[in-house]
């Protein structure tokens, strides 16, 4: 398969999201399970944050040897794939609101305990989920055409 | 039936003396992958884009493009 630049840099994108974030919600949501009150996890998301701050600019500092600079078809991609993320996230944010608004009625249906950690892991878990959404779209489009 | 936009860009860089994908996407101002595109009718140009076609080649547009 031939990809071009910006294909090899959103697959390498979305696997180190996927890997990364992967690795920290299954965490995340094994501790939310159990009662985690009083555990920021703070220390646990700055190791992901710095995780993938190194391994995006490793990859994509080899990548950029055979960078195209953006043209109308990748802003347009881009523009496309940003309002599909835009609904991932708002379903997740409004999810997140009812939850505050209703005193946290669902989590514990799905056996999650509703701290502070809980939510904010649930915010940080729907940005993901948006930013998975963008790639793929992305990828999508510039397999299929737009 | 459905109407769809296509081209003979491959057909007129053939003419111009078999000229490359990369040489007419810098002569537009786009990247080759978006020449690609447009030539395997996967995106469809801007109008500007377009008519930058059309001079490099210095035909008509109709003669680059057709809605059929």
């Amino acid at each position: 398969m031939n990809l071009s630049f910006k294909e090899k840099g959103l697959i390498a994108s979305l696997i180190v999201t996927l890997l990364v974030f992967g690795n920290y919600f299954i965490n995340v949501f094994q501790r939310l399970r159990t009662d985690s009150a009083g555990d920021t996890g703070l220390v646990g998301i700055i190791i992901v944050i710095v995780l993938v701050i190194i391994l995006e600019a490793t990859i994509h500092g080899f990548l950029s040897i055979q960078a195209e600079e953006e043209d109308e078809r990748d802003k347009l991609i881009e523009k496309v794939s940003y309002r599909n993320a835009y609904w991932c996230l708002n379903i997740g944010v409004w999810f997140l609101i009812v939850q505050v608004f209703l005193d946290s009625r669902f989590m514990p249906l799905a056996g999650l305990t509703t701290t502070p950690y809980g939510l904010a892991n649930l915010l940080l878990f729907s940005f993901i989920v948006a930013e998975v959404v963008m790639f793929i779209t992305q990828l999508y489009y510039y397999r299929k055409g737009i | 039936m459905s109407m769809k936009i296509s081209n003979n860009i491959r057909r007129l860089r053939f003419d111009a003396d078999e000229m490359s994908q990369q040489a007419l996407a810098e002569q537009i101002g786009v990247t080759r992958q978006t020449v690609i595109a447009i030539e395997k009718d996967k995106y469809s140009p801007s109008l500007e884009v377009a008519f930058k076609i059309a001079n490099v080649f210095a035909v008509p547009l109709e003669e680059v493009f057709s809605y059929q």
